[in-house]
């Protein structure tokens, strides 16, 4: 029997149907504005889907740790599955809030959920990202307005298929990005999406070609110290180059395989294979740029969209980029990150700039020890 | 440490490749691998053998194997820069380069080693390697061992490796592009023509992995840079005695420079003990085969093209092949598995190829044509492809 848990935030959605730029806070405005709810159907629509592929597989017995109502039990219900396989964790009073989301999170990790299925957008994520605290993976079947972050399949059939394939040992667990839009800047006006921090999720195993019947799998992990090679040469090969390090979980995981402690959501500056600088704004970057004219940027695609520049490291700003020198942009990824980010984006805020990127159509993508790959930029 | 397990990671490894069905289960070959064949005890129409002109059981070839063995013994002895250079090595090398119409060859252990040697010693640091990214995973493991950027292009790329030489150009010193001749997956052939002429303008060394283009594309089988007549513009030919030459043992070949370079500086060569001379003598009779009976590989297309007219009238999709590996799409693992084994009931080997192999829509069965099959036997096999498509509701 194996235990997942399955929380549904039944208001998410709501906010796009009548262009609000998400849910969060605002439900009300989107009630009275006409607003009808999209999680409870794709919630069921999962649900639906699970049931159809598992039918007959009697090794995917599944008991689902879920909350009572609109968050868990009524999509579940509807869809047909049996109540002796529900396990209620708790009952949270409608209308629901995200303190309920976090609650039942908790509660179905502590009950030993091995995954956390959240039917959602951005925010939930978050939610569910700081409630499961890297205990257990989540995965996200999509709901939101916003859906930036890197832990949503693309519908919720396709969360089925994930889910099935993880049962079955196909899938392994990795980090992503959760990414929120700024709910105080958006409020004043501004549209900006940050980084707000990561969570371990399901991804594809990256199979390489070992012999032409044959492949082998290689872990995140073993990029990841492939990838922490290539930049201990880089570093001792580039003494005075001062080397900033962009957020995002990539980067941090091979900053840690360097016995570097990198913050995650911000940029770092090492030189010599020493960190000189924690979590630089964007005035402490002109400054060491000043000191060290001599730089290259490294980032990684963030998000379930690819995004280079300009989301999750407004730091970078268009002055940064021109004193570093976009030639001096490093991109790297872990292969598996590659294979599902069909193109990087770049949007620093400075058109002429991002036209800069964007001309040269391809850039190369570090995937692994002295590897890289041409990788379409979006025009 | 006193409680460290020396070898129980073997088995847990194993079982986990099991847990995914990821393991191999050999299959037995009982007696030569022919055009019908005794596997596991059951004759089968062989569809899976790389075999392409059925030259393992050819009578001047076996011959010449026995003859080795009476005038040079069973064994060589020694590495080839010791004392296991024979005449029989040297006169091999001598009959491969005047095939290849080329100035030099190097006779190597296998492909694979010829892969894993030679490329190794042709870039290091600050050179660039190009390789498209469905290339064999003996040119990979070449390609690892060196310190030079690696390069991956998309597959059959041309434009995606242009835009790979201009970046390179920026700051190579050497630069190497390296691409399978023919795929064996899919049996889609490089645009090596292409891949030789943009090379050429960056000053670039081509290497063409032909192990599948061999005994079957070019001018009397002469391999795929004859088929596109870019011979002088690719500066190393990789070839392999595994398959249409049907013995074993790998070569390379080019020019002089390439031959003295190659054999200095291999470790695989270098290394490992010299083939003994049966299989030495076989290679150079398999040459000979060549070079004197056409009818073999002419025999070879006209299968392939009788085979796949008919599995595509009815109704197969048979993907991108442009060669006599001929893949059969069924989509789904599951049903490519199903097909396979029920190909083997009704005495057809050909395998499967699933997930994670090749992409999980992309299941499909292999299928190697070979010179040796008779019209009965394609018939047979196609009359097979018939009944189970049917049954399986893959064709109408
Ligand atoms: C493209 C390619 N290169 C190299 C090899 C290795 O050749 P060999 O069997 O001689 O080691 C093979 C065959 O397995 C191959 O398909």
């Amino acid at each position: 029997m194996r235990r997942l848990g399955f929380i549904v935030n039944p208001i998410a959605g709501m906010g796009g149907r009548v262009g609000l730029k998400g849910t969060d806070g605002v439900v009300d405005e989107a009630r009275a504005a006409g607003a009808d709810p999209v999680a409870p159907t794709r919630a069921r629509a999962f649900a639906e889907t699970i049931l159809a592929l598992s039918r007959g597989d009697p090794s995917l017995s599944i008991r689902w740790l879920t909350a009572a109502g609109p968050m868990g039990m009524e999509p579940l219900g509807a869809a047909g599955v049996d109540e002796e396989r529900c396990e209620i964790i708790n009952r949270p009073p409608e209308p629901t809030t995200a303190e309920d989301t976090r609650r039942a999170v908790e509660a179905c990790i502590d009950r030993g959920a091995e995954l956390v299925l959240f039917c959602g957008g951005d925010g939930t994520a978050r939610d569910v990202a700081e409630s499961a605290r890297d205990r257990a993976p989540i995965l996200g079947i999509p709901a939101g307005v916003k859906m930036y972050s890197a832990v949503f399949a693309v519908s919720p059939q396709a969360a089925a298929e994930l889910t099935l394939a993880y049962l079955r040992g196909r899938l392994r667990i990795g980090s992503a990005e959760i990414l929120d839009l700024d709910e105080d800047a958006y409020r004043r006006g501004e549209w900006r999406i940050a980084l707000v921090g990561t969570a371990k999720t399901l991804v594809e195993p990256t199979l390489v070609q070992a012999g032409k019947l044959q492949v082998a799998e290689v872990t995140e992990e073993s990029t990841r110290e492939e990838l922490a090679d290539h930049f201990r040469e880089l570093f001792a090969a580039e003494p005075d180059t001062l080397f900033f390090l962009g957020p995002g979980s990539t980067i941090a995981s091979i900053a840690t395989v360097l016995g570097l402690e990198k913050t995650l959501l911000g940029i770092d500056a090492v030189l010599g294979g020493r960190t000189v600088a924690k979590d630089v704004d964007e005035r402490s970057l002109l400054r060491l740029l000043d000191q060290h004219p001599k730089a290259k940027l490294v980032v990684s695609p963030i998000g379930a969209q690819g995004f280079l520049l300009g989301r999750g490291n407004p730091e970078a700003s268009p002055d940064v980029l021109r004193r570093i020198g976009t030639r001096n942009v490093i991109a790297v990824a872990t292969p598996a990150k590659l294979a599902m980010t069909p193109v990087l984006r770049v949007d620093t805020g400075d058109a002429a700039l991002d036209e800069e990127f964007r001309r040269r159509e391809y850039l190369f993508v570090l995937i692994g020890y002295r590897t890289s790959k041409l990788h379409p930029i979006q025009r | 440490m006193a409680n460290r397990d020396p070898t129980s990671w073997m088995r847990a490894e194993y079982e986990s490749l099991v847990a995914q069905s990821l393991d191999w289960k050999l299959r037995v070959l009982q007696g030569p691998s022919a055009p019908r064949s005794i596997v596991d005890g059951k004759t089968v129409i062989m569809l899976c053998s790389n075999n392409y002109l059925n030259l393992s059981n050819h009578p001047k070839v076996k011959r010449a194997a026995r003859e080795a063995i009476k005038t040079h013994g069973a064994g060589s002895g020694s590495v080839r820069p010791i004392a296991g250079n024979m005449d029989l090595h040297e006169e091999l090398e001598r009959r491969i380069a005047r095939f290849k119409r080329r100035e030099a060859a190097l006779f190597y252990m296998s492909g694979f080693a010829g892969n894993a040697g030679l490329i190794s010693q042709l870039a290091g640091d600050g050179d660039a390697i190009l390789t498209d990214e469905l290339n064999h995973g003996s040119i990979i493991d070449g390609v690892r061992l060196t310190k030079a950027q690696r390069i991956i292009y998309r597959h059959r790329d041309v434009g995606d490796l242009e835009r790979a030489l201009k970046e390179a150009d920026v700051s190579a010193k050497k630069i190497l592009v390296v691409s399978d001749g023919v795929f064996s997956m899919d049996g889609d052939i490089a645009p090596v023509g292409e891949i030789a002429k943009l090379s050429e303008s960056f000053g670039a060394m081509v290497y063409i992995d032909d192990a599948h283009g061999e005994g079957v594309l070019g001018d009397g089988g002469r391999g795929v840079a004859s088929h596109f007549h870019v011979e002088e513009k690719i500066q190393v030919e990789l070839g392999t005695f595994s398959k249409a030459l049907g013995v074993v043992g790998g070569y390379v070949a080019g020019s002089n420079d390439l031959r003295n370079y190659a054999l200095n500086k291999s470790r695989t060569w270098l290394l490992s003990g010299s083939h003994p001379p049966a299989v030495t003598a076989a290679c150079t009779a398999a040459i000979d085969v060549l070079e004197t009976e056409p009818r073999h590989v002419k025999k070879l297309w006209s299968n392939t093209k009788y085979f796949k007219k008919r599995l595509v009238s009815l109704g197969f999709d048979i993907g991108r092949s442009e060669t006599p590996i001929t893949p059969v799409m069924l989509g789904d693992s599951a049903t490519a598995k199903r097909f396979s084994d029920r190909l083997f009931e009704e005495g057809v080997f050909a395998l499967p190829i699933v997930y994670p192999m090749v992409a999980k829509d992309k299941a499909r069965i292999r299928n190697i044509v070979n010179a040796g099959l008779k019209r009965q036997d394609l018939d047979d096999a196609l009359a097979a492809y018939e009944k189970i498509g049917k049954e399986l509701s893959v064709i109408a």
